[in-house]
């Protein structure tokens, strides 16, 4: 338990850190907006209440949104990502259950579940953004576009960033 | 629980523009400023070639502008300082800490705040044309609202003296429009499209851009005008903050009419 703490701890202080100072300043157009802080939410233990990751999320989304001038949308779509956490894990709950040992990461949990659970995830939680962000009907297919871009552009950097940071050999 | 933190996140999202007191949270404050501050003191370096020719580009047109530059043709002129004029716009300094361009809504970070007498609302433009309006201080530091965002709605004129309102799709970085100039008035490719300076925040003939292209709208007897921008926000390092002297009178003129 101890060890999950400063394990989380770490992974969002370097995550908020680098959407704020990296991630943020890279603005490659098409409307791709790049966001990797989803994956703490994603990455919070299995066995954790919905509600704690709710709350851990809507604080992830705040902090983003301060340093973004966003005004309460991350958290907002941090907050629609952790309620549909729990229903997104039983999706592909394994017969026995999830092992409360393992994390829901891309070295524990294997490629087809990571990609599966992310990427919709993401596309979800990408949607729910940038519908808010120009909340207009008529822009329907610029929404949709933003969305499915960013997804894999966000997709792309998390899943990097997990093959480079939390490999088999490097036990953080 | 997710109705109760959806609600306060979405709550924040759509009264900040109408209720200052939602603005607390942004990198005007004092300890995000900071941060936004040391980022800058990093990354300033990258872009220093290229500030330096924008503000050399704009110091030649300034000196163009000197006496120095000019010859007399009619012997015998006395300069007269006399008292027809009276400062009305005065500028304070600023350098940009943070940006953005690709968001919907645009704002950048800078480092001049109330202590040097930024207000909320005052205008802001560089070298190269306007930029936006102050829409929140902290001590040191000021966010702007650039004119890349929703619901911006700069009055701007063109050369040939039609006007209308400044819009922005959230498309690209260097293209606006301009709504509400009627199909009847005659609209060139290449006019200089300026700010109108009605509602005292900007000073009149500050260059925002000029006409890219002009199309008819369906059904409506209007034009819709793109507007190239005549700054560049994807590289924007300084900025000046316009101080309206004579803005308390306007504005009490303003309500008094009401």
């Amino acid at each position: 338990m101890k060890n999950n703490f400063v394990f989380h701890s770490v992974l969002f202080l370097t995550l908020i850190l680098s959407q704020i100072l990296v991630f943020n300043q890279l603005e490659i157009g098409l409307g791709i907006h790049i966001m990797i802080y989803p994956m703490f939410v994603l990455a919070l233990p299995f066995d954790m209440r919905p509600a704690t990751v709710m709350i851990l999320g809507f604080l992830t989304g705040i902090t983003i949104d301060w340093y973004t001038n966003s005004f309460g949308l991350h958290a907002s779509s941090a907050v629609f990502l952790a309620y549909l956490r729990p229903k997104l894990f039983s999706f592909l709950e394994p017969r026995e259950g999830y092992d409360t040992l393992k994390r829901p990461l891309l070295r524990d949990m294997g490629r087809n579940w990571f990609f599966t659970i992310y990427a919709i995830g993401l596309l979800l939680h990408h949607l729910w953004f940038f519908t808010f962000e120009i909340f207009k009907f008529s822009e329907i297919f610029f929404i949709l576009q933003k969305a499915l871009l960013s997804t894999f552009a966000s997709l792309l950097m998390i899943t990097m960033i997990q093959i480079i940071f939390f490999n088999k050999q490097k036990e953080l | 629980m997710f109705a109760v933190l959806q609600s306060i996140a979405l709550a924040i999202h759509f009264s900040y523009q109408s209720y200052p007191r939602a603005r607390f949270m942004s990198t005007a404050g004092d300890v995000s400023g900071k941060i936004m501050e040391i980022r800058h003191s990093v990354t300033k370096h990258f872009n220093l070639d290229k500030a330096n020719l924008k503000l050399q580009e704009e110091n030649i047109e300034l000196r163009r502008q000197l006496p120095v530059s000019f010859i007399p043709l009619q012997s015998g002129m006395v300069k007269i300082n006399d008292t027809l004029y009276r400062q009305q716009f005065e500028y304070l300094p600023a350098t940009v800490l943070n940006s953005t361009y690709d968001k919907r809504n645009n704002f950048l970070t800078i480092n001049t705040g109330a202590f040097q007498g930024v207000e909320e609302g005052m205008g802001v433009f560089n070298g190269e044309g306007a930029v936006g309006y102050i829409f929140k201080t902290s001590e040191h530091f000021s966010l702007v609202k650039t004119i890349l965002s929703d619901n911006v709605n700069l009055d701007v004129f063109l050369s040939s003296g039609a006007f209308g309102l400044l819009k922005w799709d959230g498309k690209s970085s260097s293209e606006v429009y301009i709504t509400g100039i009627a199909n009847d008035i005659e609209v060139r490719v290449g006019d200089v499209v300026k700010t109108r300076g009605t509602g005292g925040i900007f000073p009149r003939g500050i260059v925002v851009g000029h006409v890219s292209e002009i199309n008819t709208v369906e059904g409506d007897p209007l034009w819709e005008i793109h507007v190239k921008l005549a700054v560049d926000f994807r590289s924007i390092s300084d900025a000046y903050v316009i101080k309206n002297l004579l803005k308390e009178e306007f504005d009490n003129l303003q309500i008094s009419r009401e």
